[in-house]
């Protein structure tokens, strides 16, 4: 998995590539110290693949940091990513454009 | 052009400004205070000390009135602005225990007016702050310094804001026509207020009223609506199946708000109650085994509690016929438009084939 970070004043965006799995979720999750004074998360799935449960848990956790500070959004997720959020009832939690 | 008795009052105000703050201060807290203790809801609360200008203005106008500085009583001023007309006497009640009433120089506008006079209704206490409250050995003037609290509803503070837009300070001012149009608006805002406190108590008797229907299972009772339906969901009446779908794996559920599936079953043309729960009766088999089917060889360990209700309305919708168009529109409902709508519907018809879902009914 590879992850781009680009920060523009309070937007954060994380383009997400490969699997998120539970060997690369903590990967992910680590950049949970750099939500500090962000308003705005982006996390764009063009290049990812699959999401486990582990990668569930870790958009989860930015959900509730969001929740209190500002908004999260996730753009261009490929169909068999949006089917495990859908099947999961995750499209309840979060916000896909 | 001021006299010297004003100049007096008015320097007499810029020493004390630090004080003016300080009772603003409290007067605000209390305030909050007293709307938390009543669990209530306002439109507002404001406050503010009286501009130098303003002031200015004022005793240029009627400076010999005041003998000294605490004759003026709106130096400090606060208002609350309520949603109903009864919230405004509730306030005030706590108002008058919270703080000591200058009695004198208070005025319940909405009393003064004859049975057949309309206009300006509000409530305004003269008070200051006991020293029970509050008491700082350095500033004992702030328990001398008067302030004012206006308490009226959102429609009689739209009504006084406009009415004193006019520019004019005294009724007897205004042109005779226009006066005569304010006081019937002001009719017509007291008749509103009155019919919006009627139709809040209305609501609260219909939603406690709808809980004991939704509670004793008379659901044919109970017309399809946000109330009814967050009054069923509050039965945990999908938990039996979301645990059931839990169950395929050691899986972990997140609770998530379900009211949005109220479009989907108004989309459905459900009008009652009994329509969601029979369908709920009806399919919660082929619910959880859509469930078992799309979860399955994922490795899924958590789910939302959305993931139940979600399945059975994806199978009543494919049982009921509607295919795929019927499934994307309803994730067009409750998700809005996504690029992703037609490959999940297509999923959820392949998945009711693969159960046998199609062969049934």
């Amino acid at each position: 998995m590879e992850i781009l970070k680009n920060v523009d004043g309070g937007t954060l965006c994380l383009s997400v590539s490969g699997r998120l799995d539970n060997t690369t979720a903590p990967e992910l999750e680590a950049h949970k110290e750099a939500l500090t004074g962000i308003t705005s998360l982006i996390l764009d799935f063009t290049n990812l693949e699959y999401v486990s449960s582990a990668g569930l848990r870790v958009l989860l956790t930015f959900q509730k940091i969001m929740n209190k500070q500002g908004s999260m959004t996730i753009k261009n997720v490929s169909p068999d990513v949006m089917e495990i959020i859908d099947i999961t009832g995750f499209s309840d939690i979060l916000t896909i454009e | 052009m001021l006299d010297d008795h004003s100049k007096y009052l008015l320097s007499e105000y810029k020493e004390r400004l630090n004080i003016y703050k300080k009772v603003k201060e409290i007067v605000v807290k209390e305030l909050y205070g007293i709307i938390s203790e009543l669990k209530m809801m306002v439109n507002s609360v404001e406050a503010r000390i009286k501009t130098e200008k303003s002031l200015s203005g004022k005793l240029e106008l009627k400076g010999y009135k005041y003998k000294k500085i605490e004759d003026i009583t709106d130096l400090v001023g606060a208002r609350v602005v309520t949603f109903y007309s009864d919230e405004v006497d509730k306030i005030a009640a706590l108002v008058e225990k919270k703080f000591i009433i200058d009695w004198d120089n208070s005025i319940d506008k909405r009393k003064m007016y004859d049975v057949n006079q309309f206009g300006y209704m509000s409530l305004h206490f003269i008070c200051k702050i006991p020293k029970e409250l509050y008491y700082d050995e350095a500033m004992p003037e702030i328990n001398e310094t008067p302030f004012e609290i206006q308490i009226k509803t959102t429609l009689q503070h739209a009504w006084a804001t406009i009415h004193h837009d006019t520019g004019y300070k005294n009724d007897i001012e205004v042109p005779r026509e226009y006066l005569r149009g304010l006081n019937r608006l002001a009719g017509i805002l007291e008749l509103a207020d009155e019919e919006f406190k009627n139709i809040r108590t209305s609501l609260n008797e219909y939603r406690k009223k709808v809980t004991a229907i939704v509670k004793s299972g008379k659901y044919e009772d109970a017309e399809l609506n946000g109330d009814t339906f967050k009054a069923y969901i509050e039965t945990g009446v999908y938990d039996a199946l979301n645990k059931k779908i839990a169950e395929i794996g050691d899986i972990e559920i997140v609770e998530v708000s379900l009211l949005r599936f109220l479009t989907v079953f108004k989309l459905l043309g459900f009008t009652t109650l009994k329509d969601v729960d029979d369908m709920r009766k009806k399919y919660q088999d082929a619910a959880y085994q859509f469930a078992l089917s799309s979860l399955g060889g994922k490795d899924i360990d958590i789910i939302s509690s959305s993931t139940g209700i979600l399945a059975l309305c994806s199978v009543y919708i494919i049982a009921q016929g509607y295919g795929e168009i019927g499934i994307k529109k309803m994730y067009e409902t409750l998700y809005g438009e996504r690029k992703s709508n037609d490959y999940s519907a297509k999923r959820a018809v392949e998945i009711a084939n693969k159960i046998g879902l199609l062969n049934k009914d």
